[in-house]
């Protein structure tokens, strides 16, 4: 069954009005509540219909549900942590979450640390190709665009290009890596992303594939349990599915390779610039950074990762000297050692950041390295340990045991 | 299971940044990013990060409690309202006074306002505001006509020269500190004034004048002088603008450079750098705060950079202006509401007039029109206290007198959230809802009227601020002019008689931001930057230079007295302590007070880091650990105040004459000697 692939849609028509691409997503979480599967859904809602402010909601009436249907690019919701902080880990509910790449990355590693229980989880993925900070987003709209961010209705990403939809149908697309150059377009974190189709979730949901001018979704079944969901609602008749075409499969599987190979432009500006830096420009770099820290704590409460019930960084632990603003140096270099193997670049920390230390750029430049010497890349499968975990005597035996900063 | 995300705005100081409750089946369960918020933009700092833990702390007040001897006794809402009301009946109403907080809503402080004037009679109303900006109100109001921000937070980016003058903003405004650390990426220079090397001035400064306490006159006259020597003054704003500018000149001219070198101790050269710096700047940028406030002379500070910016042209555009930073989250607010003894609500002058205005439009005869007393003088001449969420007895100077005074008062009142240092002394003490328990608006530095809401309910039979004082005045006879239903009430009725509110609902409030007055009308979308019209709000609508000349300290230092004593906050706590000491992870980085000394102050008294010393002055004595630092000038000592055990206001004292009545909490003579160990 994993692996199969489908273009669906819902057949409410009322579902299909609301949802972006058929309402399949949308249908699936009804169904999912409706048939007993699950006790509960995690989705992005739009408080008070502001498409720059998601909120996770916890839904348990199958209408609610409605009210989450649509794409927001605008709103980069830590949902991992909402999982992990305030829904117990699943542990005593059986839920369905909507989840964007990272989302679902960020949860297999909670998983393997027995900080969210994903037997309970039906993780319904969605393509992303990236999220835009919503205070950047509402001035990007109205300084380069010319538009009014109340008037917005739709954002799409495609082939390098944002393109957005006002309320009178008429659309606007500038290139995204034009406006990323003036300091506009996505978040730093999903420019560099490699993950723009969910396979670790147990459903991956997008609009790839999809023939031109035709409103359905491309699924492609990831787990025995997402196959499962989806062959039930196709049953009940809540959705419709048919076999993609060859041709559908080929599109899809081009924009995911174009996707990845604009991330790789990307990492190639961000990381080059480190690599070129001698290693001590390249302390200099990060420890001016360090050294704008408030110690908010902001980036380890965001860090979906960080699960540690009494951190070693919090002043009465007696490590860290109390008080200080910066703090020590191992502040920052303790909570990256502590992480940086399974960060799957969700871009919270950065989020979180008020002295705009660019950490993400830290911890994706690191794990890279640390993916090349264990073969390990983070939050894919459930399987796979930390590396730190299994570590062999082979790559004990790394002759390059500062990696990046060597 | 239920989770639910509120937004709501963080608690702490008058940035004014919005973040997300996360509630869990009716408990606060934690804080998240509210990255849509155009002021913080889901960035905190370590306060705002852990703004909900202190709802949880330790002494939340659950029920009335009424003394009896020296304990207290639980008691019935109504019993207790009837026992103030019966004193407040029998009493004169010189012989009440209201000491308020900037940490209540809009809508708590506007209805106890009202009781004082409609019930009681009486103007003697007032908030710690007094300890903040008392100097700001009149000296703005006397040179641009109003005493608020000019530019708004969210615009500081469009600076490209800031003078810091007195403000430790990295650690009491860190979201105020990013937008200049931002502007700084982009080439902005900075300037910080402050006798202390802060980490503001560490880490922001490109100039750093590291004055002398209680000489910012001098420097600031120093700066002028060179202005017009250079000739950089902006001739045609001052000529259309402003008036008294020849005034100044004359009086600058006679000036002596080598004076003011010698009282600053800065040197000519880095004032001159400073002042051309700022007059070559397109966009120069004032901010200040408590350092420049907090004096005696304060008055007289503020004028001189009022004066600097006029020269300079500075106003009327985003990221311009001499600009207060407020340190409670409704400090601006408090004002706003007529929580003060010579305003009525809207800044409308105590007197005839304001006292008919509101009568009519209150429905109340009787109002009072002389300018009531002010927190101190309430606290040293009125027989009944009614203290709401303040506390004196670690805030105001000289706390060893303020708790003789409040032990003799006939009646005192505290309603609050927290039994505090100063409810100990109460004979009635009321429990209150906090942030979070309650919906309400505040409004932050930069005008920004924002909601608060509730998230959770309040513990026990805790009642919002407002609603304690509406059955207060039911008590009293006087229920039908407080019939409030709920907060949104309270807040149509501020539309109506503040102006500048007139245009803000609870509606237009759901908006990420909210909306900053004045905002006259529904269609209005707010302002973000005063005097955009080109107009002052004096009443001739021009900018009145003042000639400002140094005088000084109240208690200079003298050879028993050597050192002077500045006070102040932290990253890691807010004011009294009340909240932060309860939110265990920001006790856990600052659980007690130290004292900051120069290294070779240090040396000369034989003073190890870490080593208690007792800091002694004519008033009281307090016993901290020394922090040996490079970092502060010779001569000079600076104590945190947030710590009730080791008060530094035990230590503070001199009180500058009316108008402002403001303590000098940044100069106080005190010495500084080895503790014996036995």
């Amino acid at each position: 069954m994993t692996g199969e692939m489908y273009i669906a849609e819902a057949t409410d028509e009322r579902i299909r009005e609301r949802g972006e691409h058929g309402g399949v997503v949308t249908a699936l979480l009804k169904f999912a509540l409706e048939s007993g599967m699950v006790d509960a859904v995690l989705a992005v809602k739009k408080r008070n219909g502001n498409r720059y402010d998601g909120v996770p909601s916890l839904i348990t009436e199958p209408e609610e549900v409605l009210e989450c249907a649509g794409v927001l690019h605008c709103a980069p919701v830590n949902v991992a942590r909402c999982v992990k902080e305030y829904l117990d880990g699943a542990k005593g509910v059986r839920l369905a979450v909507v989840c964007k790449p990272c989302d679902a990355r960020a949860m297999i590693e909670l998983a393997k640390r027995e900080q969210i229980n994903l037997a309970n989880v039906i993780m319904i993925g969605v393509n992303c190709t990236g999220t835009l900070a919503p205070s950047v987003a509402r001035k990007m709209l109205v300084e380069e665009f010319g538009v009014d961010p109340e008037d917005v209705v739709r954002e799409d990403i495609d082939d390098g290009k944002l393109i957005i939809t006002l309320g009178d149908g008429s659309t606007r697309e500038k290139d995204l890596k034009e406006l990323e150059e003036r300091g506009y377009g996505r978040r730093e974190n999903c420019r560099r992303c490699e993950v723009s189709v969910p396979r670790m979730a147990d459903l991956a949901c997008g609009k790839w594939g999809v023939p031109e001018g035709r409103r359905a979704t491309f699924v492609e079944v990831c787990s025995e349990r997402g196959g499962e969901l989806l062959k039930k609602a196709a049953e009940a008749g809540v959705i419709r599915v048919e076999a993609p075409s060859k041709e559908a499969i080929d599109e899809r599987e081009r924009k995911e390779r174009e996707a990845l190979e604009r991330s790789k432009e990307w990492q190639e500006r961000y990381f080059g610039e480190l690599k070129e830096m001698s290693s001590e420009e390249r302390r200099r770099y990060w420890f001016d950074y360090f050294d704008r820290c408030i110690k908010c704590f902001g980036c380890r409460d965001a860090c979906p990762i960080c699960y540690c019930k009494e951190c070693y960084l919090e002043a009465w632990r007696g490590f860290i000297r109390g008080g200080e603003v910066p703090p020590e140096r191992a502040f920052p270099l303790i909570r990256l050692a502590h992480v940086a193997d399974s960060c799957v670049n969700c871009g919270q920390c950065q989020d979180a950041c008020p002295a705009e230390i660019p950490l993400s750029r830290l911890y994706q430049a690191v794990n890279k390295e640390l993916q090349r010497v264990f073969k390990y890349v983070p939050g894919m499968s459930v399987e796979e340990r930390p590396p730190l975990t299994v570590i062999t005597e082979e790559e004990l035996r790394n002759d390059d045991p500062l990696l990046f900063l060597r | 299971m239920r989770v639910e995300y509120v937004p709501t705005i963080c608690p702490y100081c008058a940035t004014g940044c919005g973040i997300y409750l996360v509630v869990k089946d009716g408990r606060i369960a934690g804080v998240e990013p509210w990255k849509e918020h155009p002021v913080n933009e889901g960035k905190n700092c370590p306060k705002g990060r852990s703004a909900h833990e202190f709802l949880y702390g330790k002494e939340r007040l659950e029920k009335p409690l009424i003394r009896e001897g020296d304990e207290f006794r639980e008691a019935s809402w109504d019993e207790a309202l009837e026992l103030i009301a019966e004193r407040l009946k029998g009493a004169e109403p010189g012989e009440v006074g209201f000491l308020s907080s900037c940490k209540l809503t809009n809508e708590d402080l506007y209805v106890m306002q009202k009781f004082a004037r409609c019930v009681v009679k009486t103007n003697n109303i007032d908030t710690p505001s007094r300890f903040c900006h008392s100097t700001t109100v009149p000296a703005l109001i006397s040179t641009v006509g109003t005493g608020v921000m000019e530019t708004s937070t969210t615009s500081l980016e469009e600076a490209d020269c800031f003078i810091i003058a007195g403000s430790n903003i990295k650690e009491n405004y860190p979201l105020i500190a990013r937008r200049i650390m931002r502007a700084r990426e982009r080439g902005a220079k900075v300037i910080v004034i402050d006798p202390r090397r802060t980490i503001t001035a560490r880490d922001l400064a490109d100039i750093h004048l590291q004055i002398n306490p209680a000489t910012d006159v001098a420097l600031i006259n120093g700066m002028m002088k060179v202005i017009l020597e250079e000739g950089l003054e902006d001739r045609e704003f001052i000529e259309r603008r402003t008036v008294g500018f020849e005034e100044l000149r004359k009086y600058l001219s006679k000036l002596d450079m080598g004076e003011i070198e010698r009282i600053t101790d800065v040197s000519r050269e880095l004032i001159r750098e400073a002042a051309v710096t700022y007059a070559r700047a397109e966009r120069g940028c004032i901010l200040y705060n408590a350092g420049i406030c907090q004096h005696v002379e304060g008055i007289g500070n503020i004028r001189a950079l009022a004066d600097l910016a006029m020269l300079t042209g500075n106003f009327g555009k985003p990221g311009t202006g001499v600009n207060p930073l407020r340190g409670h989250i409704n400090g601006e607010g408090s004002g706003d509401m007529g929580v003060v003894n010579v305003f009525y609500p809207g800044f409308v002058r105590v007197g005839e007039d304001a006292a008919r205005k509101f009568g009519e439009l209150w429905g109340v005869e009787g109002l009072p029109t002389e300018p009531g007393l002010t927190y101190m003088d309430m606290t040293e001449k009125c027989r009944i206290l009614y203290i709401q969420g303040t506390n004196p007895m670690v805030s105001a100077p000289n706390t060893n007198d303020v708790r003789k005074k409040l032990e003799e008062k006939e009646l005192v009142v505290v309603q609050d959230i927290f039994m505090t240092e100063t409810a100990r002394l109460a004979d009635v003490v009321l429990p209150a809802a906090a942030w979070g328990e309650k919906t309400g608006t505040v409004t932050e530095v930069d005008r920004r009227v924002q909601l608060m809401r509730k998230a959770v309910e309040p513990p026990g039979e805790a009642k919002p601020d407002w609603k304690i004082v509406c059955e207060l005045a039911a008590k009293m006879g006087m229920g039908e002019k407080f019939n409030f239903r709920s907060a949104e009430e309270v807040f149509e009725e501020i539309r109506r008689v503040v102006p500048a509110y007139a245009g803000i609902s609870y509606k237009r409030l759901e908006k990420a931001g909210g909306i900053q007055w004045p905002c006259p009308s529904e269609d209005h979308p707010g302002t973000d930057t005063m005097f955009a019209d080109g107009k002052f709000r004096t009443p001739d609508g021009l900018g009145h230079f003042f000639v400002v000349e140094y005088k000084g300290p109240a208690e200079p230092v003298d050879e028993e007295y050597p050192f002077a004593l500045l006070t102040g906050r932290v990253m890691f706590h807010y004011h009294t302590g009340t909240m932060t000491r309860r939110t265990p992870r920001l006790d856990a980085e600052m659980p007690s007070a130290w004292v900051e000394i120069n290294v070779e102050d240090a040396k000369a008294l034989g003073i190890n880091d870490g080593e208690v010393v007792a800091v002694k002055s004519r008033r009281g004595e307090i016993r901290v650990p020394a922090r040996v630092t490079g970092n502060i000038k010779r001569g000079v000592v600076f104590i945190p105040w947030h710590f009730s055990e080791t008060p530094a206001n035990a230590l503070t004292g001199p009180i500058a004459e009316p108008p402002s009545r403001m303590p000098e909490f940044k100069y106080s003579a005190v010495k500084i000697e080895k503790v014996e160990v036995r």
